[in-house]
C-alpha cells in the first residue's frame, strides 16, 4: 500500500543518489583498507623492533585488573592503572604483610608496563627484601628450618622479578645491578652466614657477573667498576679478584687514575696485598717491589 | 579555491567561538587543568623507605604519567563532545539551512566545522601541556632539594667527600634528564593526533546519526575497540588461535575499518624513560593524518548526500 503511494520517477533519484553514495564509500574503503592493514603490520613490526612490548589483553589479565581497570586500560590509560594498582593496592598489601597478594601486583604490575623499570628495580626489592626478611622474622612459625625456607622462597621470587625484568630491558644498568646486589646480599652473604660457603661462592661469582655486565651498559654509576672484584674478594677467589684489580687497574688511564684519586689507591692497595699473598713473581706484579 | 579555504576558515572560526561558549566544555577544561596540578599529590603516595634517587624515580613516573593521563582523558572527552553536538546543534537551531543557502558547500562547511574541533583541541592540549610543564618543574625542585637534604649540600662538610659530590651530581644529572626530557613533545604531539583521529570519527558518525547520544557511545566503543584492533588484525591474518568464518569474518571488518589505537600506546614508553625515535613518532602522526583524510573524505561524501 505504501509503495503504491510513492511516486516511481520520485524514487528513482534518490535510489541513484543511494547507489552513488555507496559505491563512493566502497571506493574510499577499497583502496584505503590494504594500505591501512599493510601501514599497521609495518607500525607494529617497527614496536616489535624497538622493543616496545605493547599488553595483550587476555583473560587472565582481565579477571586480574576486575572490570573498572580493564576498561581503563583499554581506553590507552595502561599507565594510568599500573600506577594506580602500584600505589593503592600494592602498598596496602605491603602494610597488611599480605606478601602473596603483593607478589601477584608486582607481577600485574611489570605485565601492564614491562619496560617500567622502577616496576622491576622496586618490585624486586619488595619482595627480596621485605618479604623475605619477614618470613625470616615470622614467629609464628615455630621451625627455624621453614622459617629459612620460607625466607629463601621470597628471594627466589625477587630474583625471578629481576631476571624477568632483565629479559624486558636487557640495556637497563640498574636491573642488572639490582640482580647483583641481590646475590651479593641476598644470596651470597646469607649463605656465607649460614656456613654454606659453596652456595655463597656461587652466588658472589654470579654477583660479580651481573656488576659487570651492568658496567657495560651506558649510564652505569662509575663506582660498579670496583665491585667485580670485592665479590671476588667476598667469595675468597683470590685469583679471580686479583685478575679483575689487575684489568681494572690497567684499563685506567692515567687522567683517570688522578681523577678518580679515592678509588685508585684503593685499587692500588689491593693489588699490592693480592700480590703479596699470591706470592706473584717480581717480574709479572703490576707494582713490582 | 582561496574563497573557498576563506570559507572554511570563518566556519572554524565561528565553531571555536561557539565551542568555548559552551559551559561544559569549560567546566571540562578547568577540571582538566586541576588534575594535571594535582598529580604532585599522586607522587607523594610513593614507596616509603626508597633511597633519594629511587623515590624520585618514583615520583616523577607518576606526574608524568597522571599529567599524560589526564590530558587523553579530558582531551577525549572534550574532543567526543564538542564533535557529537556538531551537526545535530546546527540542524536543532536551524542554522545549517541558513548557512548552506548562502554560497557555502557542504564540504565546506564540514571541513570548517571539523578545522574548529581541531583548533578548540589544539588549545586545551596547549594549556593543558603548559600546566603539565609547570607541574614538572615543581616536581624538579622538589627532587633537587630532597638530593641536597640528603648529600647535605651547602653545609660545612660538603666539598670533603668527593664520592658524595661525584653521587650528588649524578643525581641532579638524572633528575635534569627526566624532567628536561625532549621527548615529552612527541608524548603530547601523539596525544595530540589520537584526539584529532577521535575526533574525525566521531564527526562521521554524526555526519549520519540522528541523535548526539548515539554518535558519543558508538565513537567510544569503536575508541575501544580501537585498543584490540591490533589483537583482531594478528588473529584475522592467521597469527593466532583458529577461527570460524563468522569469527574471521568479524575480525576482519574490525582489522579493516577501525583504526589502530594501540599503537599511540607507546606514549607509555616515552614516559617511561625509554627512547622513542622521531622517525617512529612521526610514522604514527601521518598515519593517524591520512586516516583523518580517509574519516573527512566519507564523512564529506555521506553529508553530501544527506537529506536535510
Amino acid at each position: 500500500m505504501t509503495r503504491l503511494l510513492v511516486n516511481p520517477a520520485a524514487e528513482c533519484l534518490p535510489l541513484a543518489r543511494r547507489l552513488r553514495r555507496a559505491f563512493l564509500i566502497a571506493l574510499i574503503l577499497g583502496l584505503w583498507a590494504p594500505v591501512k592493514i599493510l601501514w599497521e603490520q609495518e607500525i607494529g613490526a617497527e614496536q616489535d623492533l624497538l622493543r616496545y612490548h605493547g599488553v595483550t589483553m587476555s583473560r587472565e589479565l582481565r579477571d586480574q585488573l576486575g572490570q573498572d581497570l580493564t576498561i581503563g586500560v583499554l581506553s590507552g590509560m595502561r599507565s594510568v592503572v599500573a600506577d594506580y594498582i602500584w600505589m593503592v593496592d600494592l602498598t596496602i598489601a605491603w602494610q597488611q604483610q599480605e606478601w602473596f597478594k603483593m607478589g601477584g601486583y608486582v607481577n600485574l604490575c611489570t605485565s601492564l608496563q614491562p619496560r617500567s623499570i622502577i616496576f622491576w628495580d622496586i618490585g624486586g626489592w619488595q619482595l627480596a627484601w621485605n618479604a623475605s626478611v619477614a618470613a625470616a622474622r615470622d614467629h609464628t612459625e615455630p621451625d627455624p628450618l621453614r622459617r629459612y625456607k620460607n625466607s629463601q622462597f621470597w628471594i627466589q621470587k625477587g630474583l625471578d622479578v629481576y631476571l624477568r625484568g632483565i629479559a624486558n630491558n636487557p640495556e637497563s644498568w640498574k636491573l642488572w645491578a639490582d640482580t647483583g646486589f641481590l646475590y651479593e646480599q641476598r644470596l651470597g652473604d646469607i649463605e656465607k652466614r649460614n656456613g654454606q660457603h659453596q652456595a655463597a661462592w656461587d652466588a658472589y661469582h654470579k654477583a660479580a657477573y651481573y656488576y659487570g655486565e651492568a658496567l657495560k651498559r651506558p649510564g652505569c654509576m662509575t663506582f660498579y667498576e670496583r665491585w667485580p672484584a670485592y665479590m671476588y674478594e667476598k667469595a675468597g677467589d683470590d685469583q679471580a679478584a686479583y685478575q679483575a684489580w689487575k684489568d681494572l687497574w690497567l684499563s685506567l688511564t692515567p687522567e683517570e687514575k688522578k681523577q678518580k684519586q679515592h678509588a685508585a689507591e684503593k685499587i692500588e692497595s689491593s693489588i699490592r696485598d693480592l700480590e703479596k699473598k699470591l706470592s706473584i713473581p717480581n717480574e709479572k706484579r703490576v707494582f713490582p717491589n | 579555491m582561496m574563497s573557498s579555504l576563506y570559507r572554511i576558515i570563518v566556519i572554524g572560526r565561528n565553531t571555536l567561538t561557539e565551542s568555548l561558549r559552551q559551559k561544559v566544555l569549560s567546566v571540562l577544561l578547568i577540571f582538566s587543568l586541576v588534575l594535571v596540578c594535582c598529580s604532585v599529590y599522586f607522587s607523594g603516595i610513593a614507596t616509603p623507605g626508597l633511597d633519594a634517587a629511587g623515590l624520585f624515580d618514583e615520583q616523577i613516573k607518576f606526574v608524568k604519567d597522571f599529567g599524560c593521563g589526564a590530558i587523553g582523558l579530558f582531551g577525549f572527552a572534550i574532543a567526543l563532545l564538542s564533535t557529537a553536538q556538531l551537526i545535530p546543534q546546527e540542524l536543532q537551531t536551524r542554522t545549517i539551512y541558513t548557512i548552506l543557502a548562502k554560497p557555502v558547500r557542504r564540504s565546506e562547511f564540514l571541513l570548517g566545522k571539523f578545522f574548529g574541533i581541531v583548533l578548540l583541541l589544539a588549545l586545551c592540549v596547549a594549556l593543558m601541556s603548559l600546566a603539565f610543564v609547570g607541574t614538572l618543574y615543581w616536581q624538579e625542585w622538589q627532587g633537587i632539594a630532597l638530593v641536597q637534604n640528603v648529600y647535605g649540600y651547602g653545609t660545612p662538610s660538603w666539598h670533603a667527600d668527593s664520592i658524595s659530590v661525584g653521587q650528588y651530581n649524578h643525581e641532579i644529572d638524572l633528575i635534569d634528564t627526566q624532567v628536561r626530557d625532549p621527548q615529552l613533545i612527541e608524548a603530547v604531539l601523539l596525544i595530540f593526533a589520537k584526539l584529532v583521529m577521535t575526533s574525525g570519527i566521531a564527526l562521521l558518525i554524526s555526519t549520519f546519526s540522528t541523535s548526539t547520544i548515539f554518535t558519543i557511545v558508538t565513537t567510544f566503543m569503536i575508541y575501544l575497540i580501537g585498543h584490540l584492533e591490533s589483537t583482531a588484525r594478528e588473529v584475522w591474518l592467521g597469527r593466532g588461535a583458529e577461527t570460524s568464518i563468522w569469527q574471521s569474518g568479524l575480525l576482519g571488518f574490525i582489522s579493516l575499518l577501525i583504526p589502530d589505537m594501540n599503537s599511540f600506546t607507546i606514549v607509555d614508553e616515552i614516559l617511561s624513560g625509554n627512547h622513542v625515535p622521531w622517525s617512529h613518532a612521526l610514522n604514527l602522526l601521518a598515519y593517524a593524518n591520512v586516516y583523518l583524510i580517509i574519516l573527512l573524505a566519507l564523512s564529506i561524501v555521506i553529508f553530501d548526500y544527506r537529506e536535510l
